[in-house]
């Protein structure tokens, strides 16, 4: 019988393990958990960039944040409206397309790889590209529009259009991850239980709702709280496009943080903002996670 | 001797030679980093300061980097006292105090003094040292399409500005009659002259920005006094009921408002004098040749024209070594020095030369000037910015105000202004 060799109680295929994680988690510690700290030591002191005497205040930061009548009736019914319209619309024109591009059809390769476009160009690129398309004076979509005979619309000068355009444009950047990865699933269901649909005489929507969809419930789900957790910190579409404007009126969730971190230069009261988001994201994340291992159990 | 002595002592000279030729040239050549914005009249210092770096022996690396993210990018520079960043940076009088304190002071550059009175007091240490010289001044005037109003019809009130653009606008000669800057950060070119031209102001007593008198009268904010009503009276109106500014213009930065006059499509614009320059180059303007400046019209409680007259300056951290600070010091003192590039800066883009010696120059041989001079520094002056910790802060608030103001209904302005008052007040005296 060989003895398995171990050095502090840790046996050799575990050590083996460790050494294998360890990049991993040495990157971790020092990007993520490190920083995360220091954000969390920030939130509790008065640290303006400019004169940084970091004075501890105790919770003073988040008060402020929590009593903020800017953060509380439209940062954060802007975030949530914008991740649940985003990724609601995202996942259902996903599926859609997913759909479509399932089937043989002529030239499915290139609409394929059409299709995945939007995905390769930087959100920040996507979103100059639509401020100057929607712009009131020289935009192309704005005249071709008006050509049609259509009322002219202040995109980006009124809350509900400028905020329709923020959704719109983070749609256009999601709407290929989903479909590429539901797409994915959708060919590796297995054929049976479509067959034993299509002798039934089972309609084509029938069998979508029916027998597709619930197979690709998990895949979904997954997709869904990934993509949720992602649209909490949508900065760069809402910055580019709007800046929060109006008056603040299409501001989010990480354009405030960032308000408060660089044009206050309130590092204090921004971590602390952070801080108060991690925590609504990590209640959420619980929840979808929650909703996703129950999901797992039904298909099962 | 072998044939391999021979090419190791063939290499052991070569490469002494080598060596004695590169330390010789790197001792000779100090490599100074300046930090600025992509902004035309910067661009034209640049080239002056290369000029001069070229003939001390300096290499000037040149980092551009995005007005959005160039304060914290700065700030967070000085307050960690990182010394190999830049050596050389854009200052503003907008944040001018905060960053007094991580800054040389630069009474020592030639001709650092040589700028109109109180300008460079933003810049000033707690001991009255200047940490910053100037590159220009930036000042907003009043452009007009020359082409479409002569001189002596040029608008002198806030009601003659809307007779014109609307005449010009119902015979179809433009589209808008004003276009300027509004969103946040671009206030000047739209708010702010009509208030500084209404007797009217951020803060009472108007125009002071001596912090203790401020502060002696509370911080009064004057968001809600009619003068300032008025203000936003007449920009709602311009906007949506006699129409002759775009209804967008809310979100326009200069570069819209800039692109919009630039294509003909309006008759008057406020922008800084620095983009004359641009206006008239014919390459990216379809009105080159065409533009004016002329006063600002004045509004129905005005006392008198008021101009906005600042400095936009260079400075050196305190943290960098005395090597390089003296490097960074003698060639910003060769820019000022130098009468012909600081002209060259003025045809090429309008901003006044850094220098007032050369102003007289100028005076004597350039009738743009005469004109723009005359415009600028005749009538009262005002800063443009205040001198608190949160004055950012408070410029947003206030920006968002008007703005919100302008997006709900007339007969709400006052509300609506007077809601922003106490986020003004307690932004100057949070610090308190």
């Amino acid at each position: 019988m060989t003895a398995r060799s171990t050095k502090f109680g840790v046996d050799e295929k575990e050590r083996f393990m460790l050494f294998l994680i360890a990049p991993a988690g040495i990157v971790l510690v020092c990007f993520e958990i490190i920083p995360i700290l220091i954000g969390m030591n920030a939130s509790f002191r008065e640290w303006s960039l400019v004169n940084p005497q970091r004075t501890w205040v105790g919770p003073k930061q988040y008060i402020a944040v929590f009593t903020d009548p800017v953060f509380l009736k439209m940062v954060l019914p802007n975030t949530f409206v914008l991740m649940i319209l985003s990724v609601g619309v995202s996942v259902a024109l996903g599926l859609a397309l997913a759909s479509l591009l399932n089937r043989p059809f002529f030239g499915r390769a290139i609409m394929r790889t059409i299709i995945l476009l939007p995905l390769t160009i930087a959100p920040v690129i996507t979103a100059t590209m639509m401020r100057w398309s929607f712009n009131d004076q020289f935009g192309v979509i704005t005249i071709f529009l008006s050509c049609l005979g259509l009322p002219d619309v202040a995109w980006l000068s009124d809350r509900w259009p400028s905020f329709a355009l923020v959704i719109m444009t983070d749609i256009w950047i999601w709407t290929p991850w989903f479909t590429i990865i539901l797409l994915a699933a959708m060919q590796g269901l297995p054929p049976e239980p479509f067959e034993a649909a299509r002798i039934d005489a089972a309609t084509p929507w029938c069998i979508f709702r029916r027998v597709t969809l619930p197979m690709l419930r998990p895949v979904i789900i997954v997709c869904v709280l990934i993509r949720a957790i992602d649209a909490f910190r949508t900065f760069d579409q809402v910055w580019i496009l709007t800046g929060g404007g109006p008056a603040r009126s299409t501001e989010v969730f990480s354009v405030y943080a960032y308000v408060l971190a660089f044009v206050d230069l309130d590092i204090g009261r921004a971590a602390a903002a952070a801080g108060i988001g991690a925590l609504i994201m990590l209640f959420v994340g619980v929840g979808l996670y929650r909703l996703v291992n129950r999901s797992m159990e039904v298909s099962r | 001797m072998g044939l391999e002595n021979k090419l190791a002592r063939a290499l052991l000279v070569g490469g002494g030679f080598c060596a004695v030729c590169s330390s010789t040239s790197a001792q000779a050549e100090t490599a100074l980093s300046i930090c600025y914005i992509n902004h035309p009249v910067q661009v034209a210092n640049v080239a002056i300061l290369e000029k001069w770096a070229a003939n001390q022996r300096v290499k000037l690396n040149k980092t551009v980097t995005s007005y959005t993210v160039y304060l914290p990018k700065i700030t967070q520079m000085l307050t960690s006292g990182a010394n190999d960043q830049c050596d050389i940076i854009w200052n503003n009088d907008d944040w001018g105090q905060d960053l007094a304190q991580y800054l040389e002071p630069l009474e020592d550059v030639p001709n650092a003094r040589k700028v109109e009175v109180g300008q460079l007091e933003p810049f000033h240490t707690a001991d009255g040292k200047t940490t910053a010289v100037s590159m220009t001044t930036t000042a907003g005037i009043l452009f007009y399409r020359t082409d479409l109003i002569s001189e002596a019809k040029l608008p002198k009130t806030w009601d003659d500005l809307v007779k014109i653009s609307q005449t010009l606008q119902s015979e179809k000669k433009v589209k808008w009659g004003y276009v300027g800057g509004m969103s946040y950060t671009n206030t000047f070119f739209s708010f702010w002259w009509t208030l500084w031209n209404n007797s009217c102001d951020v803060y009472a007593p108007a125009y002071e920005r001596d912090n203790k008198k401020l502060a002696a009268n509370g911080w009064k904010p004057m968001i809600y006094s009619p003068c300032q009503v008025q203000t936003a009276e007449f920009w709602w109106d311009a906007l949506n009921s006699k129409k002759i500014s775009p209804p967008g213009m809310t979100t326009y930065s200069r570069d819209e408002a800039n692109a919009i006059f630039q294509a003909g499509d309006a008759a008057f614009t406020v922008a800084d004098t620095t983009f004359l320059g641009t206006f008239n180059n014919a390459e990216r303007s379809s009105i080159a040749g065409k533009v004016g400046i002329a006063p600002f019209p004045v509004g129905p409680m005005s006392n008198g024209v008021h101009t906005w007259i600042d400095v936009w300056g260079w400075s050196i951290p305190k943290t960098l070594p005395n090597d390089r600070k003296t490097a960074a010091k003698k060639l910003l003192g060769a820019m000022l020095g130098d009468p012909d590039g600081q002209i060259e800066q003025w045809n090429q883009t309008g901003g006044p030369p850094p220098n007032t010696d050369v102003w007289r120059t100028l005076e004597k041989n350039d009738a743009t000037w005469r004109r723009l001079h005359t415009i600028l520094f005749k009538p009262d002056h005002v800063h443009a910015a205040y001198y608190f910790r949160n004055w950012a802060t408070v410029h947003k608030v206030y920006s968002d105000t008007l703005i919100r103001a302008m997006k709900g209904k007339r007969e709400d302005i006052a509300a609506t202004l007077k809601a922003g008052s106490d986020a003004i007040h307690a932004g100057a005296t949070a610090n308190d």
